[in-house]
């Protein structure tokens, strides 16, 4: 079954088409990733799919229910982290976790709290209130909120913006980590281009349309590869496709062994050095 | 019961948010003594008992009224009403929860600003009045914290709340009998000021604390009070937007 299934989803506020015909199939236990530049319709499109807009026109599946029809029933199987903290600043964090699982009926609901709180790695500041918390610290009490009532499905809304690229990197290693061990399909939007490359799938969403909808790897082979070498002194530069079948062809010509059909290179980003780099200094 | 989970969550954020907690509580304390200096300056022989009353119980319904309308405003602009729906909390468990939170609060005030103003002016009431008396500004406190709920559901954010004062608060203060009686207005204004819940409630404290005035004469009113809670309620209930 898929996780989520949309066909010719619409919304429209007077004039302005927010979303135009979205068609999108989510495999269930992916970590599928919405990412486009601010004001694609990354939000509306997540408010319709959690029920909380009703679209003008299009059918919406989640999890095989209607948002809007099995409104409650939807409830109880999917977790939602929205873009802003949506805490309650003059709560502790522990309060905060353990009233949205409450609505949930969450049974051993303090044991629950406890585990997410863990999870989220806040167990030390667990009796502060919320609005002594940093940003980055608020985020993860409201993950917290969003899984203690152990979701089938979470919806992310932009959870990494504005978080340091510790936090981040540690963000998505668990997002990972829920869909590995728990089984849980992430729905996850973001403009930032490097996260989209750590999902299993990504949708480009732009002025409401979905115009490419693939794994990640597939999607960057539509670009291409800028090769510089440096034979007998002399520099050559050349750009090729970027499938890995590209980069071996270019390179038999410089004496790469035939048998040798693909090579792909994956190179750390500036960002995997400096966290790298941070990590060892905090070992010390 | 997850309308319970809604209140105790209200009352929690209400106990610790200091500042709010001082605003609903010492406020009225000291707008009260205001009212009693500022009648300390009428001449000698001038009916006070008339208006002590009735104001105290305006400024409880301005107070619940406002403090309630801005604390769920608040919900919409934080996100957190949107997290709770989608949570799974339903509409009747979010007002009830409020309702309930609020109650707390709104007998508190009744009490205190009844309490202070009879201290303050020496009023000498039975105690059949003095429950009358409570009772009617606890209902009015109800009443409008349930108007407080009904106006959230028009605004977007705090600022949204206010121009609602200028529309229900102010006008109450003329057409409610509150300063004249009302049968001296002209008649369409007279209509008018029975849509404000102060109008009832000030009904009711004026038979009652009359030499020989009877609680079986403004019955009617005292019900009406009672009903206008309910009917809010209601209208809030229907109006509180949980899908765009």
């Amino acid at each position: 079954m898929h996780a989520i299934k949309t066909e010719g989803l619409a919304k429209k506020y007077g004039k302005f088409e927010a979303l135009r015909g979205v068609d999108l199939t989510v495999p269930e236990g992916s970590v599928f990733g919405l990412v486009g530049p601010n004001g694609a319709g990354k939000t509306t499109l997540i408010k319709a799919l959690v029920g909380t807009l009703r679209p003008t026109s299009g059918a919406v599946r989640v999890l095989g229910l209607d948002p809007l029809k099995n409104r409650a029933e939807l409830r109880e199987s999917i977790g939602y982290m929205p873009q802003s903290p949506a805490l309650y600043d003059d709560l502790p964090a522990r309060e905060n976790v353990r009233f949205f699982g409450a609505a949930h009926r969450v049974p051993d609901l303090g044991k629950k709290v406890g585990e997410v709180m863990e999870f989220a790695e806040l167990s030390g500041r667990a009796k502060d209130p919320v609005h002594t918390f940093s940003g980055g610290m608020k985020r993860r009490v409201s993950l917290a909120c969003a899984l203690v009532h152990e979701p089938r499905m979470l919806f992310l809304d932009e959870p990494t913006a504005a978080v340091d690229p510790q936090l981040r990197s540690r963000f998505w290693k668990q997002f990972r980590e829920l869909a590995r061990n728990s089984g849980v399909t992430l729905f996850i939007s973001t403009h930032l281009m490097d996260e989209a490359m750590l999902c299993d799938r990504v949708a480009i969403l732009r002025r409401g349309e979905i115009i490419a909808s693939e794994t990640p790897k597939h999607i960057l082979e539509n670009g291409g590869v800028r090769l510089a070498m440096k034979r007998n002194g002399e520099n050559i530069e050349r750009r090729i496709g970027g499938r890995p079948e590209d980069l071996a062809d270019a390179l038999h010509g410089y004496g790469l062994a035939r048998d040798i059909g693909a090579v792909s290179v994956e190179a750390d980003t500036l960002e995997d050095v400096v966290l790298a780099i941070i990590g060892e200094e905090e070992k010390r | 019961m997850r309308v319970f989970t809604v209140a105790g969550r209200v009352v929690k954020q209400l106990l610790r948010n200091r500042r709010f907690l001082a605003l609903s509580i010492f406020a009225p304390l000291v707008l009260v003594y205001f009212v009693k200096i500022f009648f300390d300056t009428f001449p000698e022989g001038f009916d006070v008992a008339r208006y002590v009353v009735p104001i105290a119980a305006f400024l409880v319904h301005f107070l619940a009224f406002i403090l309630c309308a801005i604390t769920l405003v608040q919900e919409r602009t934080a996100g957190t009403m949107e997290r709770m729906f989608i949570n799974g909390f339903r509409r009747v468990e979010i007002i009830g929860g409020y309702v309930l939170g609020f109650l707390g609060l709104a007998t508190f005030q009744a009490v205190v600003v009844l309490a202070e103003a009879i201290w303050l002016f020496d009023l000498d009431y039975e105690a059949g009045t003095l429950a009358t008396l409570f009772a009617v500004v606890w209902l009015l406190a109800i009443a409008s914290v349930m108007l407080g709920i009904f106006v959230s559901t028009f605004a977007r954010h705090e600022g949204q709340v206010f121009p609602f004062i200028p529309l229900i608060i102010v006008p109450s203060v003329f057409l409610s009998g509150l300063i004249v009686d009302v049968g001296e207005l002209p008649e369409w204004a007279e209509w008018l000021g029975h849509v404000f819940p102060l109008f009832y409630a000030n009904d009711v404290i004026q038979e009652v604390i009359e030499a020989g005035g009877v609680l079986e004469d403004v019955w009617g009113s005292f019900a009406i009070l009672a009903g206008y809670g309910i009917v809010l309620l209601v209208l809030a209930s229907l109006t509180l937007r949980e899908v765009e």
